[in-house]
């Protein structure tokens, strides 16, 4: 027992950092903003950027591309609901303008907004992301997908898992639902058999969902599991704590679009996409399967050090999840139905 | 101590296989990998320190409890030792003759399954172990990334440990026995050849 | 006792392979937490004193496992931050030194299997947590970008040991005790072949 009190060391320091980290965080705006570019023509480019608005107050929010684009003044500059919005028109690029260039956002780092960043080429290549306040630049990679290797697109395919929270998130929310192994099992395998699905029919094009909505969705199904945690905790049950597997099914086949973005961005279509897809799927999957590893590899540790731990710590995992899915599905509900939308 | 002076002995086809990746891979491999690749090589490098390392794992397992975990815990250690001192630029002559010695003693050893008492089996061996340590110590190349260099020399002397404990877990059968100082005559002899050309 | 040595062989091959530890600022492109994470996972120099310690502990019992598990994250965050926001430079062959000797003391720790009070395990865990800590945030900026990145490094440390203590907790054959302090044998003997290295061709490692 004697211990406990040094147990929580770690985790305050840890929260005081973030607490510090997030502290010049002084525009506690939660819209996102958007950038987006279109191929126009062969040389013809229209780049929109639209930031929200704070009264009249803008936020300090300025996007630049490396090619010297957003440097011009704008063709056309207007103030909507709560958004101000701004618009290039670009003529005469040279070819392939944007591949390598890198997007920054100055201000970002200053706010907890993310940005989301479109591009639509002639070509078919499209890029669909986010650009959040931790790293307020990206690098325009259009990777030649014909040109990429079988490890790279599994690569990919790990990064593309490790760096979503959100997925990360479920996950650790089913683990937390499951009981034993076989319902682990069947829970895992319909996740992964769902999300497999919708992958593949996002990648073809079959189906497809507005990013914010998507994202919508994903928080909402995060936001889904945490009271069923805890009332599984407490001893209740419910159609999802008997068998998980529905929910990571059901919510499977949404988390698989938003793998889909993944893949989006290498311009593949038909059957040139087959390969990477299925290199890129197993990709997820081993980073789903290092994942869940880890989480079950931690828990058997905490057991055979017998740590009981004290009631906030034990249900922080579950708040995590609970919060965290509520501020992202507040995020984007506000995206979707509030003003400017 | 000079690499290409072994190669005319008569182990020559396996010393050939056990030499030649290391310069191929020095010019494959950029940057840090070749400090761990090349500190990988360097204790297989040389058949005088691979009989050697395999006889004190064969010897060790002839002995058994305590000996067989006695000495892959401490050898490192007292071969980093020997390492060391090395390094830091102790002059000790005779260390190509004591690890010739060296391969000749333990494979006697071995061959006549002697049986001392546990200290002096780990003096012995910690002496031997010394002067391999300090043979390797000498002749670190500066210039590479000492802590990879350092992890992969352990680990390549501590499996040739674990090769000769493999081996000699044999030991358990009656035949076994007999093989076991069978290689040991092996050793002896290498050790004898290595001594040879130390002193000619 | 081989498959133990091959497990571990592999294991530590496949921990120096694919990155070969650059000295300092990963850039994963996955933020700054995910690229202390891969800092540490990529440093053979931050990773196996850690898992030294954690078998260390793990041999001890769950109490001295419990103990450490929270004073090593907490002394490698307070050792990054000393140093952070000291920016104190320290003379160039001290920290790989004492790096070096914290492999020895690490290493050497677990091939004795010396039975210690409680509360020395604690002071091995702040020396090697405050070492690290501070080789790792050396020299870096005073940010939050910086505080980020140790913070992942805190996160790995701390999931590193627990994964380490759960290898040797619950062992109880003697042999497979045996090769995880064969394994500290090697961190130690590392150590001190690293500590001679410095001595002699001074502060050009690391």
């Amino acid at each position: 027992m004697r211990w406990r009190p040094i147990l929580l060391a770690p985790l305050l320091a840890a929260l005081l950092t973030l607490l510090w980290a997030a502290q010049p965080a002084s525009a506690h705006e939660v819209r996102p903003a958007f950038l987006e570019i279109d191929q126009t023509g062969p040389a013809a480019y229209s780049v929109t950027w639209k930031q929200p608005t704070m009264g009249d107050v803008g936020i300090h929010l300025v996007p630049h591309l490396s090619n010297g684009w957003l440097e011009r003044p704008p063709s056309d500059q207007y103030a909507a609901a709560g958004f101000l919005i701004k618009t290039w028109k670009i003529a005469g690029a040279g070819p392939a303008p944007l591949d390598g260039q890198t997007v920054r956002i100055e201000g970002l780092e200053d706010t907890i907004t993310d940005v989301f960043v479109r591009l639509n080429l002639s070509n078919s290549q499209k890029l669909d992301t986010v650009i959040r306040p931790e790293a307020p630049s990206l690098k325009i990679g259009f990777v030649d997908g014909s040109a990429m290797s079988a490890a790279g697109f599994v690569l990919l395919g790990i990064q593309h898992i490790l760096t979503g929270p959100d997925h990360l998130l479920f996950v650790l929310g089913l683990l937390l639902l499951v009981r034993d192994r076989w319902m682990l099992l069947k829970t895992v395998s319909a996740f992964t058999l769902a999300h497999s699905l919708t992958l593949a029919a996002a990648s073809f094009g079959l189906i497809s969902l507005p990013l914010p909505l998507l994202n919508a969705l994903i928080a909402l199904s995060i936001l889904f599991l945490a009271p069923e945690i805890l009332r599984a905790q407490q001893g209740g049950t419910s159609l999802t704590i008997r068998q998980p597997w529905i929910v990571a099914f059901a919510f499977g086949l949404l988390h698989g679009m938003g793998f889909a973005s993944g893949l989006t961005s290498l311009g593949l279509t038909g059957t040139a996409l087959l390969t990477p897809l299925v290199l890129f799927n197993v990709g997820v999957e081993i980073g789903q399967l290092a994942f869940i590893a880890l989480v079950l590899g931690m828990r058997r540790s905490f057991r055979l050090m017998a740590i009981g731990w004290p009631k906030p710590v034990a249900l922080g995992p579950t708040y995590a999840i609970g919060i965290l899915g509520a501020m992202w599905a507040f995020q984007y509900g506000v995206l979707l139905f509030g003003p400017g939308a | 101590m000079s690499r290409t002076r072994l190669h005319p002995a008569a182990l020559l086809a396996l010393t050939i296989s056990a030499a030649l990746p290391a310069p191929a891979l020095a010019h494959i491999v950029n940057g840090e990998a070749v400090g761990f690749v090349s500190g990988f090589l360097h204790p297989v490098s040389g058949w005088d320190h691979i009989i050697a390392m395999v006889a004190v794992g064969l010897w060790g397992a002839q002995l058994g409890r305590p000996a067989i975990w006695v000495l892959p815990v401490t050898f490192p250690l007292v071969m980093s030792v020997g390492g060391f001192l090395g390094l830091i630029g102790l002059r000790v002559p005779g260390g190509e003759i004591a690890i010739a010695l060296s391969g000749l003693c333990l494979g006697a050893a071995v061959a006549l399954s002697w049986r001392p008492p546990l200290a002096i089996a780990a003096v012995l061996v910690g002496l031997f172990g010394l002067f391999h340590g300090y043979a390797h110590g000498v002749e670190l190349p500066p210039g590479q990334n000492a802590l990879l260099y350092s992890l992969g020399f352990v680990l390549a002397t501590g499996m040739l440990h674990a090769t000769g404990v493999a081996i000699g877990l044999v030991h358990r059968w009656p035949w076994g026995r007999w093989a076991l100082r069978a290689a040991g005559v092996a050793i002896g002899c290498g050790g004898a050849v290595f001594l040879w050309s130390a002193l000619a | 006792m081989r498959r133990r040595f091959t497990a571990t062989a592999m294991a530590i091959a496949a921990l120096l392979a694919p990155g070969l530890a650059q000295a300092h600022l990963v850039v994963t492109g996955m933020g700054p937490i995910y690229d202390g994470v891969t800092h540490f996972a990529l440093s053979p120099e931050d990773s196996l004193p850690v898992v030294a310690l954690a078998f260390y502990a793990g041999l001890r019992g769950p109490g001295s496992s419990r103990l450490l598990l929270a004073v090593l994250p907490s002394a490698w965050f307070v050792g990054g931050l000393l140093a952070c926001l000291s920016g104190v430079a320290l003379p160039p062959t001290a920290l790989p030194l004492a790096t070096a000797v914290v492999f020895l003391a690490m290493g050497g720790l677990l091939a004795s299997d010396l039975t210690l009070s409680t509360p020395y395990h604690a002071v091995a865990a702040i020396a090697v947590g405050l070492v690290r800590g501070a080789a790792d945030l050396g020299g870096a900026p005073a940010e939050a970008g910086s505080l980020l990145d140790l913070a992942g490094m805190c996160v790995a440390a701390f999931a590193l040991f627990a994964l380490a203590v759960s290898v040797t907790l619950p062992l109880k054959r003697f042999w497979m005790i045996v090769a995880a302090r064969v394994a500290g044998s090697w961190v130690a003997a590392a150590g001190l072949l690293l500590a001679g290295w410095i001595l002699r061709f001074g502060a050009k490692v690391q």
